[in-house]
């Protein structure tokens, strides 16, 4: 699962602290989100993905999950 | 429960709560030197507890866990340690009833009991969680058909 969390985020010249402040999750927790280790709950998704301002599905791209089914 | 603590003082405080009971057990316990496990306990339980408070001021997962304030994949790091340590002591406990068996050890009960309070605990778990929830398809004509297929 990819997502556009590190992308939205430099673009709006935000740091992983704030990110993860107006998310209400740690540093770290943003830092797993960005680099992809770490796939957040449906919540916490809609959360990012309103933080953003952008729909779930182009925040959240299931890549090669979806051709896998 | 603990909720009127502070999220920083919840884990010192349950350290020092569970090293109170373990020194009144060396109190009632007697003997000529209580005095001196009761001293051991409570420098033990201090330093925990001043470990915990230390921890909980770090800024990482083991500092958000130790201070009680873990977002959603902390708790679930938090959770899959748990289940590890499940397994470990379940192996452990099923290697000790084994061994006593054989050696035909009077020593054999406690493995037993900790074995038989994870199987309690785990089946415990499974109802309490809603896996044994059996609901009827809202849609009668969708019961009968194979499941849908899942992602994994």
């Amino acid at each position: 699962m990819r997502n556009r969390v590190r992308e939205q985020r430099t673009q709006r010249g935000l740091s992983q602290a704030e990110v993860a402040a107006a998310l209400g999750v740690s540093r770290q927790t943003v830092i797993s989100i960005e680099n992809g280790r770490y796939l957040p709950s449906l919540p916490l998704a809609f959360r990012i993905a309103r933080f953003f301002e952008l729909p779930v599905d182009k925040m959240f791209d299931p890549g090669d999950e979806e051709a896998d089914r | 429960m603990m909720s009127f603590i502070r999220p920083r003082l919840r884990k010192p405080a349950w350290t020092v709560l569970a090293g109170a009971v373990f020194a009144a057990a060396w109190v009632i316990r007697g003997g000529p030197n209580w005095w001196l496990f009761v001293t051991l306990v409570a420098v033990a339980t201090a330093g925990r507890a001043f470990a915990f408070y230390a921890w909980a001021g770090e800024d990482d997962d083991v500092g958000a866990l130790a201070g009680s304030r873990a977002d959603e994949r902390q708790n679930q790091l938090s959770l899959r340690s748990r289940a590890l340590a499940f397994n470990l002591t379940a192996l452990a406990a099923f290697a000790g009833l084994t061994v006593a068996v054989a050696l035909r050890a009077s020593w054999w009960w406690p493995f037993a009991v900790i074995l038989g309070v994870l199987v309690f605990g785990y089946l415990f778990g499974l109802s309490s969680y809603g896996i044994a929830e059996e609901a009827p398809a809202d849609d009668p004509e969708t019961e009968h058909q194979p499941p849908a297929p899942v992602g994994r």
